[in-house]
């Protein structure tokens, strides 16, 4: 068996490009599920009974089904049914959204809840509006408690990108199975996309062990 | 002390679930006056705090503060709360902030006071509580005494026109206390109006006007310490203090006490 290297090198360009769009659309999805998974778990903290059943349905549909379905779902259904069409990258990007704004949500609502009544009290005893309290008191303490699960989210969305190649979005697996299937340089191609994702993964998951380190509760 | 009355407790009425914790109680706090809230635990002398500053809404009777009433309506509530110190039997220090910062939060976002105008107030508050070494600190490196005092500087940046105090100095250690009864006789002798939730009977007995006994969500007595400490009219008043080590003695003994 022999192997041919070149074709990795050859095909770098393409490769790095996929790459590049990995990256782009794990972080477009972060920056999107933060304050979508933020509205989720206020809705469903809201003492509006329809307002928190409709989020708690949102968030459980999208954290007990897979992302793959998801994905095909919005590809599919909704340009069928609901006559809206979406380019590949906004049905990837909307599809991922939901799914990481479900996790997000309940990050989040965890992170809030366990900011003890006290520390609400405290705020407005001093006068402070609810938005004020929740703002300025209770979010950057709840943030620094959810931090850690926040980055294992963030580790785990940054691999499951690859599920939009299955509508052909060109991100990094979309397009090293494309060179694989015009080269058939089938574990040349499998290496280098192995080792694209581990060189991006690897500084991801130390930063994210230290995070875990630097912000373990602590009162 | 004046005889205007700045707060006034008419037949409130708090209940949670089946539980009635507060059943009836009427309390006038004058101008300048402090009063010691005493009793057994649970008799609902910290939710009677709560109510006042309406952290708590109250289920029948009324409360009026400096003329208005003390309504849940948020608006209103919040002028109330402005002018209403409250100090917290755990500290509840915000610990994401620095003590400089914790202090000032409050004058900045309900007051619009500038950084600058609400660092000066803070550090001088800082100053009046012994602890100007710690503005740059976080909570977390505090002592209980120290954080409590903290949490008083920051009540008093708002610049109340009357403090309340739940239960201060029961989550302290014995040798920290002091230090946080000491600023409260201060701001007494300054004439801070100030409603008082304590089990500390001698501060009780040396720096409050009033005393109002609680028991099963009623008063059933008030009076002045001396009369309280010394001459309890009603026996389960007398058989309180006694559980807590007060057996009725005379005056004298009591200010060997307080000698010692």
């Amino acid at each position: 068996m022999s192997f041919d290297w070149s074709i990795v090198w050859s095909s770098l360009p393409r490769l790095l490009e996929g790459a590049w769009m990995t990256i782009w659309l794990a972080c477009v999805t972060m920056l999107l599920a933060i304050p979508g998974g933020l509205v989720l778990a206020l809705l469903r903290l809201s003492r509006i009974r329809a307002l928190a059943m409709a989020a708690t349905g949102f968030v459980e549909f999208f954290r007990a089904t897979p992302l793959i379905l998801q994905i095909y779902w919005v590809y599919y259904v909704l340009p069928a049914y609901f006559d809206v069409q979406l380019s590949q990258i906004a049905t990837a990007v909307t599809g991922l959204v939901c799914n990481i704004s479900a996790f997000n949500s309940e990050t989040f609502r965890s992170g809030i809840v366990s900011i003890r009544q006290g520390q609400w009290n405290a705020a407005y005893a001093l006068g402070m509006t609810p938005a004020n309290v929740f703002l300025r008191i209770v979010a950057p303490q709840a943030l620094m408690r959810v931090l850690p699960a926040l980055a294992s989210t963030w580790v785990s969305l940054f691999k499951d990108t690859s599920l939009v190649s299955i509508i052909a979005v060109a991100e990094l697996s979309y397009v090293s199975l494309q060179i694989r299937a015009e080269t058939y340089r089938i574990l040349e191609v499998l290496t280098a996309m192995a080792a694209l994702y581990w060189l991006m993964g690897y500084p991801q998951a130390k930063l994210v062990d230290w995070i875990h380190h630097r912000f373990k509760v602590a009162e | 002390m004046t005889d205007d009355p700045i707060l006034i407790f008419e037949s409130v009425v708090k209940r949670y679930g089946d539980l009635t914790a507060l059943d009836g109680v009427s309390l006038t706090l004058r101008r300048g006056e402090v009063v010691c809230l005493i009793g057994p635990s649970g008799s609902g002398k910290s939710t009677l705090l709560r109510c006042a500053n309406a952290l708590d809404p109250v289920d029948e009777g009324r409360i009026r503060f400096d003329g208005h009433e003390v309504k849940s309506t948020e608006s209103s509530v919040r002028l109330v709360r402005q002018r209403m110190g409250m100090v917290f039997q755990n500290f509840e220090l915000f610990p994401h902030l620095t003590v400089l910062r914790n202090i000032t939060i409050g004058p900045t976002t309900v007051l619009k006071l500038g950084h600058a105008a609400a660092d000066e107030r803070a550090k001088k508050l800082l100053a009046k509580v012994g602890l100007s070494d710690k503005a740059l600190s976080y909570p977390s490196a505090l002592s209980g005494g120290q954080q409590q005092r903290v949490a008083i500087a920051r009540a008093l940046a708002m610049e109340p026109a009357l403090m309340l105090f739940d239960e201060p100095t029961s989550a302290l250690d014995p040798e920290t206390i002091g230090e946080v009864l000491s600023v409260m006789k201060t701001l007494a002798d300054e004439g801070m109006t100030m409603l008082v939730v304590t089990h500390e009977m001698d501060f009780a007995r040396r720096v409050a006007d009033r005393v109002a006994v609680f028991d099963k969500g009623r008063v059933i007595e008030e009076g002045a310490p001396q009369e309280i400490f010394t001459n309890a009219r009603v026996a389960r008043t007398r058989d309180f203090l006694s559980h807590l080590g007060w057996h009725g003695e005379g005056a004298a003994s009591v200010s060997k006490r307080e000698e010692a």
